[in-house]
């Protein structure tokens, strides 16, 4: 069985690497053993979206039973998204559970990830307060998004107010992370960031 | 100990029943005695239904398959499917597939929604899920046309299998939803333990997914109770006795619906602590004020120090609970709360759901007390057979009516979900008026029993009559099932 799995994804391995998509920056996939149950993925965050300029790095695990059951992804690069866990990067997507199909590739998950990324859907959440803001207040969703983006992924929004508020629970002796999931849960409301973190 | 009180379980005769042929059963009506009143008018619980062995299951499925195969012309493998996503209705999937077999298989997904495009024959093909090439014949599709070769099949089902999945098992292709019947799986299941699994593992999917069938939730019981009427009634299992309700499997609930029933689980499980504190074993006497255990299942107390006769439930007078002003069961909503506050309307929210909550633990709990009391009394028994007071035969009356007290206990305690949810109006207060004569006779029934060898035997008996009958009448105006 593993036999399979290791062919498989040496030929998916190729299929990527010669892929338009890559010629493009837009997916990546690296290898990280000889015996192919490790790979590292990287996709770019698609345009017009809270995701653009930035680039994300995905763990990919292949099960023995590869192609028969789906690969196990998670997010390495931390990000704001209702179908992506803020904490441990887990994803809830239909392929990578029940809806795989033997005849998926890597690259369909990969492409199917940014295609998550362009249109999220929060009726059907990984991380319950991300879905929550993006259901209730999309701008403030947007805002948080880009700022993550800029803060992990390399992207190119700055946003001061975000940074500043930031410093400000920094000074309070609150480590960096810990103080932007709590800004950005209480949508950057800094008495009430506040009064959780010390509560 | 026999249930001998069974006027009102049209399954102990299935039970009794020797021959073990299912379908038998309903055909040998034609002895019934005309004399005989129509059980089903006179008991509210009446259900028919038989105890299936497993070979017995299968024979009733394969003959239904059968049947729509030969109905619709289709092999049985796939008439199999279509019935297992049908509720194994044959009429009415005859209607359907008559009216548009096409839409009709690709709703069972058994055909796919566009037909698949003409195939390119080559004599070598790629498999794209082990990319290795090999001669067309090891190659193997389903309606879909979507090809891979016997191995990738083979695997692709056994992991499949190992997940529990059977009647589930899809093509591998992308986006393909079409299933793979039972035929083409076992042909690509070489392991014996395999096929097994996968026999067994469908047999229950089939089972569940048919109304008419449902295992017994008994431990480690394989089964199945089989009826034509597909309804909240009490069903017993003729190897484990388990007593459930046919519709829902759960542990018989009537006259509260299955719906509701759940709900109300959910709810009690949701409230555990909230409804913790009155789950006190000891309470004060009304009177005097005396420390009182409560030890035995009847709520009707004496206290030991000053004799006085109270409720262990509301600790009001007993004597006003004898009476038709007996109001312990109703809860009194407050008919102005919908203008209180927010805060107030939770608590009289709270107030209710505890109301309803103590009563239903409390019965419970009764139940369990009453099985101690059987206890006690049986040995009280033997020793009285011993020293030659009468035979086991004089005292069976006894065991009965303790029997006939647990049946009557139960269906109160499930009269409070099925109160609890019930909208004020007439209805509700016909309910609670009965509700209350019900609990006051059982009250009664318990009390006696507990003095069971100080009681007439006539004065008993007479008890038993009108408990049952008061549970009769609110099975029957309210057991909507
Ligand atoms: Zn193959
Ligand atoms: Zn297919
Ligand atoms: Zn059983
Ligand atoms: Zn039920
Ligand atoms: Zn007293
Ligand atoms: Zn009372």
């Amino acid at each position: 069985m593993a036999n399979i799995a290791a062919q498989r994804i040496k030929r998916e391995f190729k299929e990527v690497i010669k892929s338009e998509e890559v010629a493009k920056c837009a997916i990546k996939v690296e290898l990280l053993n000889d015996s192919y149950t490790e790979l590292k993925g990287e996709i770019a965050g698609p345009p017009d979206t809270p995701y653009e300029g930035g680039n994300f790095v995905l763990e990919i695990r292949v099960p023995e039973t590869y192609p028969f059951n789906p690969p196990k992804v998670r997010f390495i690069t931390k990000i704001w998204h209702p179908n992506i866990s803020s904490v441990t990067g887990a994803i809830c997507l239909d392929i990578l559970k029940d809806q795989w199909a033997a005849a998926m590739t890597l690259r369909t998950v990969l492409l199917s990830l940014q295609a998550l990324l362009s249109a999220a859907e929060p009726d059907d959440p990984q991380d319950a307060v991300v879905a929550r803001q993006y259901k209730e207040n999309l701008e403030m969703f947007k805002l948080t998004a880009k700022h993550w983006t800029n803060a992990y992924a390399g992207g190119p929004f700055v946003n001061t107010d975000c940074d500043e508020k930031i410093k400000r629970l920094i000074d309070m002796g609150i480590e960096e992370h810990q103080a932007r999931v709590a800004l950005s849960s209480y949508n950057w409301d800094l008495e009430r960031a506040t009064e959780q973190l010390f509560s | 100990m026999e249930d001998t009180m069974t006027t009102s379980q049209g399954g102990e005769s299935d039970m009794d029943y020797s021959d073990n042929e299912y379908y038998d059963y309903y055909n040998t009506n034609d002895d019934i005695d005309i004399e005989q009143l129509d059980p089903r008018k006179i008991d509210p619980e009446y259900f028919e239904f038989s105890c299936l062995l497993e070979e017995q299951v299968d024979r009733l499925l394969n003959e239904t398959v059968e049947t729509l195969s030969n109905n619709l012309q289709i092999p049985p493998s796939l008439a199999k499917v279509l019935l297992h996503s049908n509720q194994w209705n044959i009429s009415e999937l005859t209607k359907k597939f008559n009216e548009n077999s096409t839409r009709t298989l690709i709703a069972a997904r058994i055909e796919p929604a566009t037909p698949p495009g003409s195939l390119l024959l080559t004599r070598y093909v790629n498999c794209s899920v082990c990319v290795t090439v090999q001669p067309l014949d090891r190659f193997y599709s389903l309606s879909c046309a979507h090809m891979f070769c016997r191995d990738c099949w083979s695997m692709h089902f056994e992991v499949q299998i190992n997940q529990g999945i059977s009647t589930g098992i899809a093509c591998m292709a992308r986006n393909c939803i079409v299933l793979a019947p039972e035929d083409f799986v076992l042909k690509h299941l070489q392991r014996p333990n395999m096929r097994e699994k996968y026999q067994q593992f469908s047999f229950q999917d089939y089972v569940k997914s048919h109304p008419q069938l449902r295992f017994c939730p008994g431990p480690n019981c394989s089964i199945v109770v089989h009826s034509k009427e597909v309804k909240a009634k009490r069903s017993t299992c003729n190897q484990c006795k388990t007593v459930f309700c046919f519709k829902c499997g759960c542990d018989y609930h009537a006259p509260t619906e299955c719906q509701v029933i759940k709900k109300w689980l959910t709810k009690c499980a949701d409230d555990s602590e909230t409804a913790n504190y009155i789950s006190a074993h000891t309470k004060d006497c009304p009177k005097c004020h005396i420390c009182i255990e409560k030890n035995g299942g009847c709520n009707h107390m004496q206290c030991y120090n000053c004799k006085h006769d109270f409720c262990w439930m509301c600790l009001g007078d007993w004597k006003s609970h004898g009476s038709e002003y007996y109001e312990c069961s109703r809860y009194r909503e407050n008919p102005n709360i919908a203008h209180e506050s927010v805060h107030a309307q939770a608590r009289e929210a709270l107030k209710k759901y505890l109301h309803y909550y103590e009563r239903w633990e409390n019965h419970s709990k009764s139940l369990k007390l009453e099985e101690q009391t059987l206890e006690k009394l049986r040995s009280r028994i033997n020793q009285k057979v011993m020293s030659g007071l009468g035979t086991w035969i004089d005292w069976q009356y006894l065991f009965t009516a303790a029997n006939l007290l647990a049946k009557c206990r139960y269906t109160l305690q499930y009269t409070y979900p099925y109160a609890y949810y019930m909208d004020t109006g007439s209805r509700k207060e016909l309910f609670e008026y009965q509700q209350a004569q019900l609990e006051a006779e059982i009250e009664n029934l318990s009390w006696k029993i507990e003095r069971a060898e100080t009681t007439d035997r006539g004065d008993l008996e007479n008890q038993m009559d009108i408990a049952e009958k008061r549970r009769t009448t609110l099975l029957k105006d309210f057991l909507d099932v």
